[in-house]
């Protein structure tokens, strides 16, 4: 079904901000429709005049008035086109741009279900598709029906006879046309569904190309990139036929416009009701048409191709993440408690995901540390997912400063709650906008690099050859993992947050670089609250208490000196496990 | 970027190896476009025949008339029909040469740069750059078929009027010559509105990437607004090449609707005495629509043609060392038909007893970061442990070795033997590799780790133990069907590091390379981890960057590098007695087992 009413609703949502433009855009429109119209006449008289037998030096000005309007014509057309371009390009920016903004909004859940590279195709790649669709669409489409328009107005001042032949004809074809278009928009959005489908394999494949190549998986990533091109040979083929259907009728509306004009012409100039210059008109009016028509037509490639990209962007626009409505509420300043009361959490509750936490219930004073232990996936890391609000809690509560998370105004809850991941994601950008994320205001230089002195990043500063202005490398190449974490713990400086959470922030650090930054974490810790997340002992020797987690469960919380001397604690017993380590 | 952007790339001989490897269907493609092209010359007799009857019998029956051009209709179509099926089908099967001899070409690549560009920025080049070859390519049939109509065309009128001729012609010199002039500026408009879409893809990959950080930073403000700005710089790329464009298609329109008022300026007098009927005068002007189509055709491909050009240029600067001519190697693509099993790439060979670096260095570009003259000797079986300081280089002598990077001097030997392509010698069973953040894909568990080797269920089960990653996956309700996220996003570091582990076991290689194996691992799993690793690696040699306790201590050998330089090789009791800078190293973990 062709989505009209979306359509109409998206010009109108994204073009009423640009109504001067689109107002001018009509008016230049109007007149380079109206000089088109204009040319025809000029041919007819000319021939009556020549066919009844003029001298042509009373032709020539008819012949040099047409080639003045013709090129004053070409003037407006080109002034059309930029009007109509930047306008589209204007609208679909303004899409683009909330789309994403929806799309960084978005749950983790769904970040999990789509790699960047089909996101990318969605925001960017469907987008570009509709632009079509704003600025081709108003001057094309909508021109050409007023052109046409026009030109069948002109043909019933002509002849009756031939207004009401060629208007018939002119509705039958377009209806034809609409409908066939009908048929083949979902050919082109299965098209661009496998399109995003490859381009995403390709996006992740980039990623991991060291590890494909060294573990001998080329042929089999390969023979997958085959797999999807299989899969979208047959889906092209049908889009392209559907191209072919509306092509055709182009064809035939030729054919047949024409035929029409030869059988009515033949008739009515026999009988005298219409000179030889009138039945020019009405053949060279009927050959425009074509071009309207043929313009619609073609137009409406790009309009089954706007077509699935609307309904995929309306599909994306229309995903509301898990989190809910967004809290109001604030939080209170300086260091900030937690507590979590009962919270059970699965990732995707919705498909049957197992449960990751069961019933974990704990509370940290204001300012103090906690250090979580754990296996791995034992759902340390789940914790800080929960206190930074990637996810909610199926039940139970997460408490921040002694407000639920779920009702803290989310932009807020990241400003005040800071987390170094395992996982250091730079940017292709200065090393100033990877620190600040792009924010423009707020960070002076000399504060990031007295921050960086602080890390004990000066060196590494002084080794780049444009300071702050350095390019970092996607993915963060030519910096090591501990650099590149030692950076991310420069973000968390910088914001200033009430509570700290470090999710395995050192376990990269070589002991020496630890020892390093211990300081700095030192100072970031000073009142504020503190959860370190930590899979070795040495790191949580700063906790003031101690949460050990097993199978999601809390199976041991309390202070860290009490735990470590009680001799059946399991800390004890890690602690034990780790000289044991020591001494091997 | 490299050099390569600046390099000319031979777009002719690109795009004739495109054509090359689907002959049959380039030259369906070409006649049948040509057919498509020439048949208007059909309707234009009928209107010269009609207008003319009409002149001097009015009141004739236009029936017959009327009947040819159905059956011109009727021909037209099929023509159309079988142009445009076959031109998919060949289109289809050169951009998938295209996109496949990239992608092989990718992985080809050294790591570290192959993700020099973001990967937004890479995809565009998999999706718009192929699309411009593609079209310059089909083009090339239209370019054909316009040509053809033209001759055609202008015999006809030569027989009606020599001097008119002439005039419906003079546009299309115009023409060429207007686009050959403006070439130079849509090439290079187009080149910038390109980069600023790459821009945006590219810094839209990065930051969907890392959503996360993002979230936990608050960011998305800022992200937005740096967004948006990238988008507006397009906007204004965009549509000045859009302009462009549309200026020169309308100094086309411009010269067909001069030529008609040139053609009524000379033929007012030949209308006037009759020796110019209005049947010769209604097929001068069809034929001028077409004859400026032509032009308009002639000229579009020249832009066209230089469009491919730039979308080469960039396709090939992702390829690496292989020439340009490598986009367009032929192969088997599989895309109908039976689609054969991958067969992983193996390497035979003797198994190893003594590998050796001599000299090995590599420094990053615009850097001091990197490794300078390594040697080391490591005898088959044999435990080696890379360590030292941050930023010390114990990656970059990996990748080095393996040839992920490629080392500005020095050598590796394999049993003496100097390897000349280590990228391609170190593979299993020679060697697998684990890195320091292993990624993994989209897929099954199974398929992560076999990646289209076919080990039956224990061995894969072994593997797994091996990289003590046995636990979490019977915690999994799937097992190894589990599907795991974009990125391997849906298990924990730690468990994807394991996988990995998993996926290196699995391949039995003799050289057993990794990267900071336990740095994301709780005790408990890490110590279990280390007692498999020194079990399983029994017979093979193991080349381990670590700085934990355990590793180093049970190491055969121990290679302490300082600023990318060896500082020192030895075992752990060795240089725990001598060397300042290994036990300044274990200064930070001292106090790890005392509360």
């Amino acid at each position: 079904m062709i989505p009209v009413r979306s359509y109409f609703k998206l010009l109108v949502e994204y073009l009423r901000p640009l109504r001067l433009r689109v107002a001018l855009l009509t008016v230049v429109l109007l007149v380079s429709i109206a000089l088109q119209l204009v040319n025809p006449q000029i041919v007819k008289v000319f021939i009556d005049r020549a066919t009844s037998g003029a001298a042509s030096d009373t032709l020539i000005p008819l012949a040099i008035w047409f080639i003045v309007i013709a090129v004053a014509h070409q003037a407006f057309s080109v002034a059309s086109t930029y009007l109509a371009e930047d306008l589209g390009w204007a609208a679909t920016n303004e899409m683009r741009a909330r789309l994403a903004d929806h799309v960084l909004r978005l749950d983790m859940g769904f970040h999990k279900e789509h790699t960047p590279g089909e996101l990318i195709e969605r925001i960017d790649g469907d987008v570009t598709s509709l632009s079509n669709f704003f600025s081709a669409f108003t001057i094309r489409v909508i021109g050409n029906l007023v052109l046409l328009t026009g030109i069948l107005v002109l043909l019933w001042v002509e002849n009756v006879w031939v207004g009401l032949g060629l208007t018939t004809f002119s509705l039958i074809a377009l209806a034809i046309m609409l409908r066939l278009q009908l048929v083949t928009v979902p050919w082109w959005k299965q098209v661009r569904a496998t399109s995003a489908k490859l381009f995403g394999f390709v996006g992740e494949q980039l990623g991991g190309t060291e590890d494909i190549r060294a573990n001998g998986g080329v042929p089999y990533m390969v023979y997958r990139f085959t797999a999807i091109l299989r899969e979208w040979l047959p889906e092209q083929v049908r889009g392209r036929m559907g191209f072919a259907v509306l092509w055709a009728t182009g064809i035939w509306s030729y054919v047949i416009g024409t035929a029409l004009v030869f059988w009515i012409g033949s008739v009515l100039f026999g009988n005298g009701a219409m000179t030889l210059g009138s039945v020019y008109l009405v053949f060279y009016y009927t050959g425009m048409t074509r071009q309207p028509m043929d313009q619609i037509r073609g137009q409406m490639e790009d309009f089954q191709k706007a077509g699935a990209g609307i309904a995929r962007v309306e599909e994306l626009f229309s995903r509301t993440s898990v989190l809910g409505v967004d809290g109001v509420r604030h939080l209170p300043v300086g260091a900030l408690s937690v507590a979590f009361d009962d919270v059970e959490f699965a990732y995707d509750d919705a498909a049957g995901d197992e449960r990751v936490l069961h019933g974990v219930s704990f509370e940290l004073a204001p300012g103090r540390v906690l250090g979580v232990l754990g296996r791995s996936g034992s759902g340390k890391t789940t914790l800080a997912r929960l206190l930074t609000r990637l996810y909610d809690p199926q039940s139970g509560a997460v408490l921040i400063g002694g407000v639920d998370a779920a009702h803290v105004a989310t932009e807020e809850l990241r400003k005040r709650v800071g987390m170094v991941t395992q996982d250091v994601q730079l940017f292709r950008a200065p090393v100033r906008d990877n620190l600040t994320f792009f924010e423009t205001n707020g960070h002076g230089d000399a504060h990031l690099i007295e921050v960086l002195h602080r890390l004990g990043l000066e060196e590494w500063l002084a080794t780049l050859p444009a300071g702050l202005d350095s390019q970092l490398e996607s993915g963060g190449g030519g910096l090591s993992a501990g650099q590149a974490q030692l950076l991310a713990f420069t973000r968390i400086f910088l914001r200033d947050p009430g509570l700290v959470i470090l999710d395995e922030a050192s376990s990269r650090l070589d002991p020496m670089t630890e020892t390093l930054i211990e300081r700095a974490v030192d100072r970031l810790l000073d009142g504020r609250t503190g959860i370190i997340i930590a899979h070795r002992l040495a790191t949580v020797n700063r906790a003031d208490d101690i949460l050990i987690m097993e199978d999601g469960r809390v199976v041991e919380f309390g202070e860290r000196v009490t735990l470590a001397a009680d001799p059946d604690s399991r800390l004890s017993t890690l602690l034990a496990t780790g000289m044991e380590e020591v001494l091997a | 970027m490299t050099d390569r952007t600046t390099t000319r790339v031979p777009t002719w001989r690109l795009l004739r190896g495109l054509m090359r490897y689907a002959p049959w269907r380039y030259a369906a493609n070409i006649a049948l476009w040509a057919t498509m092209w020439l048949m208007p010359v059909i309707p234009a007799l009928i209107t010269q025949a009609f207008f003319d009857r009409l002149q001097t019998e009015p009141g004739f029956n236009a029936a017959t008339l009327i009947a040819m051009l159905v059956a011109y209709g009727f021909a037209r179509l099929g023509v159309m029909v079988l142009g445009m099926w076959n031109d998919i089908h060949f289109a289809y099967r050169t951009s998938s040469l295209l996109r496949t001899n990239m992608l092989e070409r990718v992985y080809e690549m050294p790591g570290a740069q192959a993700v020099h560009e973001s990967p937004g920025e890479m995809i565009s080049r998999f999706r718009e750059d192929v699309e411009h070859v593609e079209e310059a390519l089909a083009w090339t049939a239209d370019l054909v078929g316009t040509l053809v109509f033209s001759i055609a065309a202008a015999w006809i009128m030569l027989s009606i009027d020599a001097r008119m001729t002439l005039l419906v012609f003079a546009p299309l010199v115009v023409m060429v010559v207007t686009a050959e002039r403006l070439g130079g500026r849509i090439r290079r408009y187009r080149t910038e509105a390109r980069e600023a879409t790459g821009q945006i893809t590219g810094m839209l990959g990065e930051a969907l990437g890392s959503v996360q950080s993002i979230k936990v930073a608050g960011a998305e403000k800022s992200t937005l607004v740096e967004f948006r700005r990238l988008n507006e710089v397009r906007r204004h790329k965009m549509v000045r090449d859009r302009v462009l464009t549309a200026m020169l298609e309308s100094v086309f329109w411009n010269l067909l609707n001069i030529g008609v008022g040139l053609i009524l300026v000379v033929g007012a007098g030949s209308l006037s005495d009759g020796s110019l009927t209005i049947g010769d005068f209604a097929l001068f002007v069809y034929f001028l629509d077409f004859v400026t189509d032509t032009g308009y055709f002639v000229g579009m491909f020249v832009a066209k043609f230089k469009q491919a050009g730039v979308s080469l240029e960039r396709m090939a600067a992702i390829i690496g060392d292989a020439p340009p001519e490598a986009l367009v190697d032929r192969r088997q693509l599989h895309l109908t038909g039976p689609h054969p099993e991958p067969v992983p790439t193996t390497a035979g060979g003797e198994p190893l007893r003594h590998l050796e670096v001599r000299g090995l260095s590599f420094v990053y570009p615009g850097s001091n970061a990197g490794v300078r003259d390594i040697d080391l000797s490591v005898p088959a079986g044999s435990f080696t442990v890379i360590t030292g300081r941050v930023g010390s280089g114990k990656t970059t002598l990996l990748r080095a070795l393996l040839g992920l990077v490629s080392p500005d001097g020095g050598e590796v030997r394999w049993n003496g033997r100097v390897v000349t392509n280590p990228d391609d010698f170190f593979v299993p069973p020679r060697a697998a590799y684990v890195p320091q953040v292993p990624r993994l894909f989209s897929m099954p568990l199974r398929d992560n780790l076999l990646m289209g080797r076919h080990d039956d269920e224990d061995a894969l089960y072994e593997a797994v133990r091996a990289a003590a990653f046995e636990r979490d996956l019977d915690a999994m309700p799937h097992g190894l069907d589990t599907l795991v996220g974009p990125l391997g996003m849906r298990l924990s570091g730690g468990q994807v590091q394991r996988t990995a582990t998993a996926r290196m076991f699995v391949r039995r290689p003799d050289l057993l390379v990794i990267d900071d194996l336990s740095s994301a691992l709780d005790v408990e799993t890490e110590r279990t981890l280390w007692e498999r690793l020194f079990r399983e690696h029994a017979g093979a040699t193991a080349l381990v960057v670590s700085h934990r306790r355990p590793a180093l201590q049970r190491a055969d050998r121990i290679v302490l590098l300082e600023n990318g330089e060896i500082a020192a090789v030895g075992t752990f009791d060795e240089l725990q007695a001598s060397v300042t800078g290994f036990r300044e190293l274990w200064t930070g973990e001292e106090p790890a087992a005392v509360p």
